[in-house]
């Protein structure tokens, strides 16, 4: 991996000295506060391009594997999910879609067994303000990053979505939600670029009602050798490139690639999911490991 | 965009109601959204807060705390509190 030798020592010299402990920034060697300031950076400089390059560096199988990670979660109508990371939107809007469709299924079981209906009643079947088209389910986007909730909010009106969505900038280490208020957390791509792991997953139980779910999508590590040959050459050569093509930004998916590398492998972070608390913790690999949905219960 | 022009009697010179994403000074602050008001606490305390609509902030009177609402959408960081006994901004003094 000669293309990218961190300058290591250099770095490490001049912060030797400062405050806090040394962490991760991609390969390179940085303060926790660096940490923070130089991610919240990556996503304010990429947020408009956000949805072009997930499209462009994962060929949009980014998108089945979101779909993949709501079917999972098949929430039923009057399901309150709480969206980390959320920024642009993805997730919240799958989840409108879904609960959308499952509520008319729901409304045309119930009109098809009431057959003596009179013609007011079919009449008033037909409002869907009436029978409420979400069943009051609902979905809140938190994300730490300004840049990425407005391309997220200005996508939910372009797209037509408003009711029972709403954004909220935030910490996931330190949310601005009570106790015991959600049924389902997500976190999908998001859990990666997060400086205290362990406090975001302690977090996501604390808002969580009891047998509410966590899920977490997120790049993992592949296995497979010759597979991860190939998927590193991909990464390391294909992705900074795209990036400065379509988003004229190479070192922020320089980053990006190296933070899926420092990121822990699927048995270290149900590890870790375990110790917030969580029971029943799994992990599912899609595409040989690429990417992993982790799924754990506060019970 | 589309064209609200259907029943355009009136005239009206900047922008036809469509979101105002280009704040002018004189910008309506929006409110949140009400739902979101049941689940939000403070996040260093996780203790209730107080919407005050005349700033357009959400209020932690225990901490002496307010959280900024831009753009409809929360800040609720503690970078972006300011304190209560300050001046809120757009009230006189100049706020770093």
């Amino acid at each position: 991996r000669a293309l990218l030798s961190p300058p290591a020592g250099a770095l490490r010299a001049l912060r030797g000295l400062a405050a806090g402990p040394e962490m991760h920034f991609g390969f390179q060697s940085v303060t926790e506060e660096e940490r923070r300031e130089r991610i919240y950076q990556v996503f304010e400089s990429v947020a408009k391009k956000y949805d072009v390059m997930n499209d462009s560096m994962t060929l949009g199988i980014h998108r089945v594997w979101k779909d993949i990670l709501m079917h999972k979660m098949n929430p039923s109508p009057g399901t309150l999910l709480l969206d980390v990371a959320g920024g642009t939107g993805d997730i919240a809007f799958r989840f409108i879609n879904y609960v959308r469709s499952v509520r008319e299924r729901q409304l045309q079981r119930k009109l098809k067994h009431h057959q003596n209906l009179s013609w007011q009643e079919i009449f008033e079947s037909y409002q869907k303000d009436k029978f409420n088209s979400l069943g009051d389910s609902q979905v809140v986007v938190c994300d730490i990053n300004r840049e990425m909730l407005k391309v997220g909010k200005q996508k939910a009106q372009h797209l037509g979505y408003s009711e029972g969505l709403s954004w909220v900038l935030g910490n996931a280490e330190e949310l601005p939600f009570d106790d015991d208020k959600f049924d389902v957390y997500t976190i999908a791509f998001g859990i990666r670029n997060v400086t205290r792991i362990d406090l975001a997953l302690q977090e996501a139980y604390r808002v969580l009602k009891p047998g509410g779910r966590f899920l977490c999508l997120e790049f993992s590590h592949v296995s497979n050798p010759l597979l991860s040959r190939l998927y590193d050459l991909y990464s390391f050569q294909v992705i900074p490139v795209l990036g400065e093509v379509i988003a004229g930004d190479w070192k922020s998916y320089q980053y990006l690639v190296e933070s899926i590398r420092r990121f822990p492998p699927q048995e270290e972070l149900k590890a870790m999911i375990e110790d917030a608390g969580f029971f029943k913790v799994d992990y599912e690999n899609l595409n040989f490991g690429i990417v992993a949905i982790h799924s754990g219960f506060k019970l | 965009g589309s064209a609200h022009g259907r029943h355009c009697h009136r005239q009206q010179e900047q922008g036809s109601g469509s979101a105002s994403g280009s704040g002018s000074g004189s910008a309506r602050p929006q409110p949140p959204e009400p739902s979101l008001l049941r689940f939000l606490v403070c996040p260093l305390s996780k203790r209730p807060l107080r919407y005050e609509e005349a700033t357009n902030e959400l209020i932690n009177e225990e901490l002496g705390i307010a959280y900024p609402i831009i753009d409809g959408i929360p800040n609720m960081v503690p970078e972006a509190a300011r304190m209560t006994h300050k001046k809120a901004p757009g009230q006189g003094s100049e706020q770093p």
